[in-house]
């Protein structure tokens, strides 16, 4: 993009991107020297050792395997039927799915507490899991029914010529060629789910159902705001999402990516 | 009467026949939305109207007693100075965050498309704010700005004493502060759209220019701006809907404060609804929101799309 052929110039950029960068670390750093102060790695030790540590990740873990399967299951189903199926009024249906695209998640905060509440999901994960799930949809159908657009035509026509019926077209055909934007999906949803924080303030009441977003505040208290516990929790609960975001990170940008280029 | 009848089902099978056969060749797709239709939109679209609804009575959110007020609630909104504090707010957010995150992600999308070292390295530090949550990073902000925190630590050991404060206690400085944590957060999605949409400009365009004698700074502006015009709207209407949905941010660094100076649309929801138990006010406030975010979306897709036509 820039010309880099003279030394000079290509130091000048260089030094230019790395200053521009410094400050996206410095909160970084500000978390890991933080969470050292004091006791050092004994913060850690002391975080770790909570019993009920644990139960928080297996929760959050949960969750995000819970709104993965929905939304997985919902977004390429829906995609293939918009994709390559005829639907009466389909656009009709699509806009409706996109409209839901702009709707934040406070809006939803009276009528599902209302609604939870009432049919007994309160304090339980399905209360989070559900709306969240629901959330991701719109998004994860427009990326997904774009990848399968440029699926040709031809050998949905060639499976049914053999034979293959819709599940198996399905099952045989499209799910094998749309693994690049499943896996977009998955890493774009786990990365949601894991994060999800008003929901779960709002419906997980007891430290036991709580995930790990929720961490930080239950440390806040049990540690009368000791700042380097609160952040050794906040570094062990961001590991996670940051790891898998560097193994996938592939997967991850053409995701994003591929939201945004029709 | 008697003649149509007669004729009609002989027509409606001639006519539906070449209809049929093709139907057999590819079904109705419609069992293949529905679990997404039912689940995602049937939930949703229950909750918006539900919140509607709820937006017309004066209810605590939990006892039997509702009363129906009609939209009293939207009067009183109008009436709420809190409210054109948030409005105003948002959009100071939006225009701020905008502007910084796109000239941001630019210049770090054409950086590390030209050759330079350690780019993953770069990328990856640029993106990792992207993937933490902010109930994750929050507790760092806000140890950051204390008065006793790492940033007034850092300019007293350099000697600039006068400037240390306790930035979260003015009003002007706590709102820089959402804003700096949001474009901190985002700029990284802004980055990758805009490092993918450079990827697609011909190359040799860019090569021509520059043996016409075009600098960096010219190809910036005449090349590359326009080239990725599409990806900066999309970017507008992705941060619009953000800024309008703003939430985790405020709520866990300021609280919405000092008096009402970050108070965003989500989280004076939040509070009317549940700390003011309000919740058919904050039903109504609910109600605008979606309005304003579907708004800002029709009004920069279609203003972008025509001012895409002229040039």
């Amino acid at each position: 993009m820039f010309e880099t052929r003279r030394i000079s110039y290509r130091i000048l950029l260089q030094i230019l991107l790395t200053i521009l960068v410094i400050p996206f670390v410095f909160p970084l750093v500000a978390m890991i020297q933080g969470s050292l102060a004091g006791a050092g790695w004994d913060n850690y030790r002391t975080v770790l050792s909570l019993p009920l540590l644990p139960g928080f990740f297996i929760n959050s873990a949960l969750v995000a395997v819970a709104v993965i399967l929905i939304v997985v299951a919902c977004t390429m189903t829906a995609a293939f039927g918009f994709s390559k199926l005829h639907i009466a009024g389909k656009e009709i249906y699509f806009w409706m799915l996109l409209a839901a695209l702009t709707l934040p998640g406070v809006v939803l905060l009276t009528p599902l507490f209302a609604t939870v509440t009432r049919i007994g999901a309160y304090n339980t994960l399905w209360a989070v899991i559900l709306p969240v799930a629901a959330l991701q949809v719109p998004f994860t159908v427009l990326l997904a029914r774009n990848f399968v657009d440029g699926i040709p035509d031809e050998m949905i026509e060639a499976a049914r010529v053999d034979g293959a019926g819709m599940v198996r077209t399905f099952w045989s055909v499209i799910l094998p060629l749309t693994r690049p934007i499943i896996a977009a999906v998955l890493v774009l949803v786990f990365i949601n789910a894991w994060n999800e924080y008003l929901l779960a303030l709002l419906f997980l009441q007891t430290p036991e159902q709580q995930t790990i977003t929720l961490v930080p505040q239950y440390f806040v208290g049990q540690y009368n705001n000791d700042q380097t516990k609160v952040l050794a929790a906040a570094v062990l609960t961001g590991l996670p999402v940051v790891i898998a975001y560097i193994c996938l990170q592939r997967f991850f940008e053409r995701g994003l990516a591929a939201g945004a280029l029709k | 009467m008697t003649t149509t009848t007669t004729q009609r089902p002989g027509t409606a099978t001639a006519q539906r026949s070449p209809g049929r056969s093709s139907r057999l060749h590819r079904p109705s797709g419609m069992p293949w939305i529905l679990p997404a239709m039912v689940f995602s939109v049937g939930l949703l679209y229950y909750c918006i109207f539900y919140t509607g609804y709820i937006s017309t009575l004066d209810w605590d959110g939990a006892a039997p007693l509702q009363e129906s007020v009609g939209l009293a609630n939207y009067a009183r909104m109008l009436r709420d100075p809190v409210f054109w504090r948030a409005l105003a707010n948002t959009v100071v957010f939006f225009v701020a965050t905008f502007v910084i995150e796109v000239a941001l992600g630019l210049v770090f999308a054409c950086l590390l498309h030209s050759k330079l070292y350690l780019k993953t390295l770069y990328k990856v530090l640029i993106f990792i704010p992207v993937v933490l949550a902010t109930a994750t990073v929050a507790p760092v902000f806000r140890l950051i700005y204390a008065p006793d925190g790492t940033l007034n630590t850092l300019l007293r050991a350099v000697g600039l004493d006068a400037l240390a404060q306790p930035w979260l206690a003015s009003g002007t400085m706590a709102l820089i502060i959402v804003i700096s944590v949001q474009i901190w957060q985002s700029t990284g999605v802004v980055f990758v759209l805009y490092y993918a949409a450079i990827g697609q400009i011909e190359h040799s365009v860019i090569e021509a220019a520059r043996i016409d004698g075009a600098g960096d700074f010219r190809i910036m502006t005449s090349i590359v701006w326009p080239g990725v015009r599409g990806t900066t709207l999309a970017i507008a209407i992705l941060s619009a809907i953000g800024s309008l949905k703003t939430f985790d941010i405020p709520f866990l660094i300021t609280g919405g404060g000092p008096s009402y100076a970050t108070e965003f649309l989500g989280t004076l929801i939040y509070r009317v609804s549940v700390a003011f138990s309000k919740v058919g006010y904050g039903a109504a406030i609910s109600i605008v929101l979606l309005v304003l975010a579907m708004g800002a979306a029709i009004i920069i897709n279609t203003g972008g799309r025509r001012g895409g036509s002229h040039v």
